[in-house]
């Protein structure tokens, strides 16, 4: 344990270790193997959400949950969603999950004010991407697992590294939040609705010196979002859009080219018979 | 802890009321509208029976829907043997969902005046969400949710046919989301908003509607949304004469009439949003006037002039339904991916120059004259794209017969064959392992 997050919160860092081994645990157990029984599978679960609970009282001890209940929906759901992602046997499942934690992190999104990016991770994800993989699941109708599958399938290494990554990036989260209290979790909406009905909150630990600052940033931003992210993609970042943009022209004439290599014997065939 | 409502919420929640109120009935009412259509085209005499139940009065047949609908719900739900359970009963709930959610970014109206009500900001928008900025790209978003209905009602539902249908539904609704957004971006870019109420604020105040401004755009949009809502042309996921309904065919009872009512919200929806984008909204000349300051008759006049519109674009849906037939799937990849692609990409082009150099025209020409050109250029642009694409059609847009000689001809496909191995054009595998 770091011994400045130790000091600062003795029984949240306790919570956060604990937390990060059941989770380790329960999602070895949760994850496909060879060697699954059905209580495994029940002890996985108890784990799983006993670890969600510790990640959420860590998070609340570190007083960066909200009270808001849309955003812990959302959250909620995102989290959950993602899991479920990862843990499920069918892969015309595990894409679904994929489409709710994608609604789930888009709803974040939503509430943080990014209206954008929230639409756009809808339209770009779950509306185009994640179709074409339904699309080739359902052709496919995969049954058990490729052999490159069985290559880099490791589940205990997986779910240890997953968890400690979750640990580390919430005791950052942490120490950041120690060092300038409101600012990791002050939400631009909780902060405009604060603003609005005055310290109404019981969140003793939060000063409105720093709240203030907050609120006027959110807004100056809100009143043309979209066309301020618009002439910041196409203004400082205009190089790096360019070549995104022309990277993505390069993979399509590539798979083309791959494509048609195989179908122009096809055509050649059809021509000669004529 | 304050637990009544807010009045900005309680506006909100009676908007969605009405507005689903008005769908529903609308979806059902349009039902007959289309029954009624068919059989004029077809010169018969149509749904005209029923009326107001246990009496004998007829009403031109106004009670159909009420006994539509009663008779489908009370129909048995039946669930087939081998379906996937979850996603067989999720489904018909996705898709409605997704339809309903888009309404909540379409204005069905322009302002109603000045209430009064203490906390709640004058004028009151018709629109659910009035603070979403990206409402152009909420409905894009839900739209491409619906797709997952389609998707996996025919997949779950364990049956060749309605997996078929929710294949090529998926295809279908992938590929024409591409000229639906070039169609689409013209237009944001002219209005310079996401913002479905600015656009239609923006096209009142000039008074040129951009059907008239950005024709091919206009052109490209229109044929993309009826592919997006699967009208007849494109009606290719549910194809009742091949695939016995496609991607419901094993629904029944009410998760069908969910299905059914999707559909014809997709439909509605793609008629708000042409009228919306490119017939002016709420707007007709010297009718109503561009201001956001309007009595109740002007704010009823431009309810009552959008819903005119959109009818009059739903009667043309229904129309077109029995005047095309439908397209073989070939020729409707060749249509998104080689004609309407490349003509939206041409719109695209063809406004953002104009829309560039709009303020230099206006300072050589005078403002009148500058905008002549501006209407005047993208209808050259429209001409010539058309042009084009008359002259190098695809061949597979073409309906001329291929001819394919008879598989069972055992001798002729063996000196086929034969021929074909002796052929030089064709590369054998050694000889490509070889030149590598």
């Amino acid at each position: 344990m770091d011994p400045v997050a130790a000091t600062t919160f003795p029984i949240s860092g306790l919570l956060l270790a604990g937390s990060v081994a059941a989770l380790a645990a329960s999602l070895w157990l949760l994850l496909p193997k060879t060697s699954d029984t059905a209580n495994s599978r029940r002890l996985g679960f108890l784990l799983g959400t006993a670890a969600l609970i510790g990640f959420a009282a860590t998070g609340r001890s570190l007083g960066c949950v909200g009270e808001d209940a849309v955003f812990l929906t959302v959250a909620g759901i995102a989290v959950i969603s993602g899991l479920a992602t990862i843990v499920t046997r069918s892969p015309v499942y595990s894409a679904i999950w994929f489409a709710m934690a994608l609604a789930g992190v888009s709803g974040v999104l939503l509430v943080l004010g990014a209206q954008f990016l929230g639409v756009a991770t809808i339209v770009v994800y779950a509306g185009a991407i994640l179709v074409m993989f339904l699309f080739v699941l359902m052709l496919a109708q995969p049954s058990g697992m490729a052999p490159y599958d069985r290559v880099s399938n490791e589940p205990m290494l997986a779910a240890a590294a997953g968890a400690v990554l979750l640990g580390l990036l919430t005791l950052s989260i942490g120490r950041l939040s120690a060092a300038e209290p409101p600012s990791c979790c002050r939400m631009p909406s909780r902060a405009q609705g604060m603003a609005a009905a005055a310290p109404a909150e019981g969140a003793a630990s939060e000063d409105d010196g720093s709240i203030a600052p907050a609120t006027a940033g959110v807004e100056s931003v809100d009143a043309d979002e979209v066309a301020h992210l618009g002439a910041e993609l196409f203004g400082r970042h205009l190089f790096a859009v360019e070549v995104a943009g022309v990277l993505l022209l390069v993979a399509l004439v590539g798979s083309i080219a791959v494509v048609s290599r195989g179908e122009a014997t096809e055509t050649d065939h059809r021509r000669e018979s004529r | 802890m304050n637990l009544l409502p807010s009045a900005a919420t309680l506006a909100a929640l009676v908007k969605i009321g009405l507005l689903v109120g008005g769908l529903m009935t609308a979806a059902a009412y349009l039902v007959l509208l289309e029954r009624w259509i068919a059989a004029w085209v077809q010169d018969r005499r149509g749904p005209n029976r029923v009326g107001i139940p246990l009496t004998k009065i007829r009403l031109f047949g106004l009670g159909q829907p009420l006994a539509d609908g009663l008779k489908i719900i009370l129909k048995e739900d039946f669930t087939p043997s081998g379906v996937d359970r979850v996603l067989y009963n999720a489904a018909p709930l996705v898709i409605l969902a997704a339809s309903l959610a888009i309404f909540a970014a379409i204005p069905f109206g322009s302002v109603l005046p000045p209430l009064g009500i203490p906390g709640l900001p004058d004028p009151v928008p018709f629109l659910v969400a009035p603070g979403l900025d990206v409402g152009v790209l909420w409905v894009f978003a839900l739209s491409s949710i619906a797709v997952y209905g389609v998707l996996l009602g025919g997949w779950a539902s364990n049956n060749k046919y309605g997996f078929l249908g929710g294949l090529r539904s998926s295809a279908q609704l992938v590929a024409y989301e591409i000229p639906l957004g070039l169609g689409l971006l013209g237009v944001v870019l002219a209005a310079g908003s996401l913002r479905l109420d600015t656009i239609m604020n923006v096209q009142a105040e000039s008074g040129v509607w951009y059907a008239f401004a950005q024709p091919l755009g206009f052109i490209v949009f229109m044929v993309a949304s009826f592919a997006e809502a699967a009208r007849l042309p494109f009606d290719l996921p549910e194809a009742e004469q091949e695939l016995v309904g496609g991607y419901h065919t094993e629904y029944s009872g009410i998760k069908l009439l969910l299905f059914l009512v999707a559909e014809f919200l997709h439909m509605i929806t793609a008629a708000f949003l042409i009228v919306i984008l490119f017939l002016g909204g709420w707007h007709l000349w010297g009718v109503t006037g561009s201001s956001q300051e309007i009595g109740w008759i002007q704010a009823l006049l431009r309810f009552g002039i959008l819903s005119g519109k959109i009818l009059g674009v739903i009667v043309f849906f229904m129309l077109v339904r029995w005047s095309w037939p439908r397209f073989r799937f070939d020729q409707l990849m060749n249509l998104a991916w080689k004609v309407m692609l490349p003509l939206g990409l041409l719109n695209l082009v063809t406004v953002a120059t104009v829309e560039e150099f709009r303020p230099q025209l206006v300072a050589a020409l005078g403002p009148g004259f500058a905008g002549a050109v501006a209407i005047a250029l993208p209808w050259i642009a429209c001409l010539a794209g058309w042009l084009v694409a008359g002259v190098f059609t695809p061949s597979g847009t073409d309906n001329t017969p291929i001819l394919t000689h008879d598989p069972l001809d055992i001798e002729r496909e063996l000196a086929e064959h034969e021929r074909l191995e002796r052929s030089p054009h064709i590369v054998s595998p050694t000889e490509l392992a070889g030149s590598r």
